[in-house]
């Protein structure tokens, strides 16, 4: 029987870095760490410490297709922090514990499907990952994930599009003003899975103010419509004020009563750059709030440079609450119009940037509208990474695919292998649990 | 000649070592109203055994502390605190402490000051208080907040005595140090009474020596700095046990050690011939405290457990009601499952096989209910020993190399001292397919610990090169760095500088040191490395030293 307990899976990785002076190197998280352990949080009886495990392939497969393949792209890193977020979503199953957070690093939450390299500090998705483990092993169905970084998530958007069962809400500083640039309103999944991708793009200089505004009368709402089986919160904390990479004006008192309010059973740790001055009362104060402990007295010493929320900035925040309101509302009939437009498949072409490796990888991607299923989806992908230019067919199998749409992916691929356009061909068989090359 | 006295929940267990061998042993009952009389009581046996009078050193394993706080003769202590931003940690404490307003940031930045108007308002709360305690939110990265409200209170009310939490320890936990600094007061003068009273004894007997006494991490401390420090002398007793058995059987593989007594089973893990610290400090009366010690695991099976069926099983311990029926006692117990299987020979063997008679059921010999008892309680040490190793292995790490090379330990020997350890490790051995050692004294392993404990000591030293300044909360210190270019080899040396003079301090041989923490971050402003920050904990070794050598 647990009673109101945290699970705490903290792994600053004080061994990794992109690189040397990257703000994802090896003290990100020593001051949190200072901050914990002085305030004794790890004695308090309402928490309990968790090692992270180490991720396995399979369940990296589950979520990436690594282009050549991912053991070349990933440092031991990647598979303790997406272990790490295992290893909460375990405590909680298990119900050892009432909800968890991951504090771990490196983050996730701009890697995508297909994986070429590193891009916005991300390699794999660790909540992606933690997701499609918690499918398989624990049969959870509705998922709901709220990426509270201040980027938007666009890895875990691009991952989760095409799934209706996956709630992705994201607010970020508007992609205008901020990497990755991405996050707009139009941007609301496939045909078949329209509204269960929402973004709230905010203007720079939002405060805990107009945070808890979109909070309360948007996403708290949103999700009590979608009933979903688990929470997530990809829980980055780049919103601060003192933020070196945004502009945003969060404090760690918004961000606690933020935790408080969302009740995620899962946090994980995205983003957060202000190492110093932002991420020891910023974390604390999560941990507090989901320990359902008092977080009141977590306050930063300098919150007097916090800037005040302009009128300018309340009157926008109000007016994409109403939009999206609106669209959350007329779902149904968005989705409609949206399958008839596009008939029996649906397809876009991009180009993704990858910042960190300085990759352009171009993209293609096919989805089955079918009736019966989410529908198989195929990609084209070529990029010039870091094994020179490489490309792979791929075809993604949902789970609770339909048997037409089971047999036309694998058809897919050997007729794609049969033209020989590509380099590598794989079928990822998310109902069978594994990533084949053909 | 060295005289250690281990103090124990039963037996007063005392030895002498001379040239590093034991000339002499001596048990007493435990007098528990009165710890003084049963410790001069061994005391003088081993005078009168050895006819000496003159010790190279006596150390003490006492539960003086212990038993301040479980008879409540523990004094009323004004706590003042500095918590800063941060969890509220009030309601955490074992007291209601009077919070001051100063603080100091995780760099150890002085963010706020504290006045001495709300000290001096401290100062009136706490009027009845003669002994203060006060412990502040990150005074180990620079302690001169703590410093500065002992002198304002020493002026205006002058206690006999003030804890200070960076002084206590110089870990980082504030809420433990602020426990540490709060028992240390608490048991002051309750521990400094009997440390006069002790001095006072062996002088009026003429029997000279310096006196060290034993702390929960298996050092032990000078009389005059224990007398600062009382809460370092708690739960000595499995610390003094794990280092006897340290001097009676040296060895480098990796070995679970069991202390089996009459009540429970002291469990500890070794490695590399050092027993495995605890990563945290112990409990006292159920609050989080600093005081550091080994990795130990007791269980409530020893030879005195008794042996009864529950519910269609045979069950054994934790409930012990006096000795074996084989030397007189009422109830049957694992001693006599032991004495009837013929494992050892020990009291009346035809009233052990009584014993068993009265458990066994229809068509059961004696001998097959003392072999189910023997299994039984074998299976909880085991059981035991293997969660000691889970939790071991549980314990978090914060590097990815140690996450992936994990931190596995492969037991490859049982070490058995205690009254039921001839016995009963034989059989934990065959169960764990391992080999096993009983020293020889292990009996009283737990004195020869206590008298060959060798003194330590520790201190953190943390710098900031780009503040220009290091801390030694320890010594109370935040001094300006020596040079710009400071790097972690410079600190480890300063460190080492600095535990000399602790060392000279207290009245310690400095010996061997080794670093237990060494860590070295870069500070970096936009694009730039600007700086370091750099912790390094330096310890004299702990471990055993024998009059003429040394067994490390
Ligand atoms: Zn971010
Ligand atoms: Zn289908």
């Amino acid at each position: 029987m647990a009673s109101q307990k945290l699970g705490l899976v903290f792994f600053p990785a004080f061994d990794w870095a992109i690189s040397p002076a990257h703000p994802e190197r090896e003290e990100r998280l020593l001051y949190t760490r200072d901050q914990i352990v002085e305030e004794g949080l790890l004695d308090m009886p309402c928490i309990r410490e968790y090692k992270p495990q180490i991720a396995q392939y399979k369940d990296l497969e589950r979520v990436h297709i690594g282009v050549p393949d991912l053991s070349s792209l990933i440092t031991d890193a990647h598979l303790v922090s997406a272990g790490g977020a295992i290893a909460a979503a375990d405590a909680v199953m298990r119900r050892e514990v009432d909800r968890a957070f991951a504090l771990v690093r490196p983050p996730g939450h701009h890697a995508m499907r297909v994986v070429h390299g590193t891009r916005g500090f991300c390699t794999i998705n660790i909540e992606a990952i933690m997701v499609e483990y918690l499918r398989k092993n624990y049969g959870i169905g509705k998922v709901a994930i709220v990426d509270t970084d201040v980027h938007h998530g666009d890895g875990t958007q691009d991952v989760f599009y095409h799934d209706p069962n996956t709630l992705f809400i994201s607010f970020h500083q508007d992609g205008r003003t901020l990497y990755p640039g991405t996050g707009f309103t139009n941007e609301m999944g496939s045909p078949n899975a329209i509204g269960t991708t929402l973004n709230i793009p905010l203007p720079p200089g939002t405060t805990d103010a107009g945070l808890h505004e979109v909070l309360d009368h948007l996403i708290l709402p949103v999700l009590n419509d979608f009933k979903p089986d688990i929470i997530i919160n990809s829980a980055g904390q780049d919103n601060h004020y003192s933020d070196p990479l945004a502009n945003m004006a969060i404090t760690a008192q918004g961000y606690a009563r933020l935790a408080d309010k969302l009740k995620a059973d899962i946090a994980v740790l995205e983003g957060g750059y202000s190492i110093e001055n932002a991420l020891p009362y910023v974390n604390v104060g999560i941990i507090l709030a989901m320990a359902r402990m008092d977080y009141s007295k977590v306050i930063e010493p300098d919150i007097a440079t916090c800037p005040v929320q302009s009128s300018a900035v309340t009157r926008s925040i109000s007016a994409i609450i109403k939009e999206r309101q609106n669209m959350w509302a007329t779902k149904e009939k968005l989705q409609q119009e949206a399958i008839a437009k596009a008939g029996d498949f649906w397809q876009r072409g991009r180009n993704i940037y990858y910042d960190d490796a300085g990759i352009d990888e171009r993209q293609k991607e096919v989805v089955r509208l079918c009736p019966h299923c989410s529908g198989y989806v195929t990609i084209e992908t070529e990029a010039y990474g870091m094994f020179g230019y490489k490309s792979a067919y791929i075809a993604t199998i949902p789970n609770q695919a339909c048997p037409t749409c089971q047999k036309a992916a694998y058809d897919a691929v050997y007729k794609a292998k049969k033209q020989g356009k590509q380099q590598l061909y794989f079928v990822q068989n998310k109902m069978e649990d594994r990533l084949e090359i053909l | 000649m060295f005289l250690g006295l281990d103090v124990g929940g039963t037996f007063t267990d005392g030895v002498a070592v001379s040239a590093g061998k034991i000339i002499s042993t001596v048990k007493t009952p435990t007098t528990h109203n009165n710890l003084l009389e049963c410790i001069l009581r061994a005391i003088d046996k081993v005078v009168l055994d050895t006819g000496n009078k003159n010790f190279e050193r006596i150390a003490l394993s006492t539960t003086i502390v212990t038993n301040a706080l479980v008879e409540d003769k523990i004094d009323k202590v004004g706590l003042c605190i500095m918590p800063g931003p941060g969890m509220n940690i009030k309601d955490a404490l074992p007291k209601e402490p009077y919070i001051v307003s100063g603080y100091i940031d995780h760099r150890g930045h002085e963010v706020a000051r504290p006045t001495e108007e709300e000290v001096m308002s401290a100062c009136r709360h706490f009027s009845s208080c003669d002994i203060f305690a006060i412990s502040g939110k990150f005074a180990v990265r620079n302690p001169s907040y703590e410093s500065m409200i002992a002198d304002w209170i020493r002026k205006k009310v002058k206690p006999s005595h003030i804890s200070l939490g960076a002084r206590v320890s110089g870990s980082l936990n504030f809420l433990r140090r602020t426990n540490s600094a709060y028992y240390n007061g608490a048991v002051w003068r309750h521990f400094n009474q009997f440390a006069t009273a002790v001095e006072d004894a062996l002088l009026s007997r003429g029997i000279f020596g310096p006196v060290y006494v034993l702390k929960a991490d298996g050092g032990t401390l000078p009389l005059a700095v224990a007398r600062e420090f009382p809460v370092e002398a708690i739960f000595t007793g499995p610390a003094a046990s794990v280092l006897g058995i340290m001097s009676l059987h040296p060895t480098r593989s990796p070995a679970v050690s069991l202390d089996i007594g009459g009540t429970t089973t002291d469990i500890a893990l070794w490695q590399k011939g050092t027993p495995i610290f605890a990563e945290q400090g112990a409990k006292v009366a159920g609050y989080a405290t600093s005081v550091r010690g080994f990795r130990l695991k007791s269980i409530g099976i020893g030879g005195d457990s008794f042996v009864r069926w529950e519910k269609n099983a045979l069950k054994v311990g934790p409930m012990r009601y006096g000795p074996a029926m084989a030397v007189g006692g009422s109830k049957p117990t694992i001693t006599d499952a032991m004495i009837a299987s013929g494992l050892i020979e020990f009291g009346d063997k035809e009233l052990a096989l009584n014993a068993m008679k009265e458990l066994a059921l229809e068509g059961q010999t004696p001998y097959e209910v003392a072999n189910m008892a023997l299994d039984e309680a074998v299976t909880c040490i085991y059981q035991a020993v293997m969660s000691l190793l889970a939790e071991q292995e549980a314990e978090p790490v914060y590097r990815v190399e140690d996450i992936v090379q994990g931190r596995r330990i492969n037991i490859e020997q049982i070490l058995g001292v205690g009254g039921g350890a001839t016995g009963l490790i034989p059989l934990v051995a065959k169960k764990m397919g391992l080999s096993y050692q009983l020293p020889d004294h292990g009996m009283v392993a737990n004195a020869i610990g206590a008298a060959v404990a060798r003194p330590t000591l520790d201190l953190t030293l943390r710098a900031d090169t780009v503040k220009g300044f290091y801390t030694v909360a320890e010594l109370g210190i935040k001094n300006r760095l020596p040079k710009s270019r400071f790097s972690l080899e410079d600190a480890s040396l300063l460190a080492e500088q600095h535990l000399a003079e602790l060392a000279k301090v207290t009245g310690i041989f400095l010996g061997e040191t080794e670093l237990i923490q060494a860590e070295e971050f870069n500070v970096i402003r936009g694009f730039n490395t600007v700086g370091k920050i750099i912790t390094c904990r330096l310890q004299v070794k702990p471990g055993v030293l024998l009059p003429s050598k040394e067994v490390f």
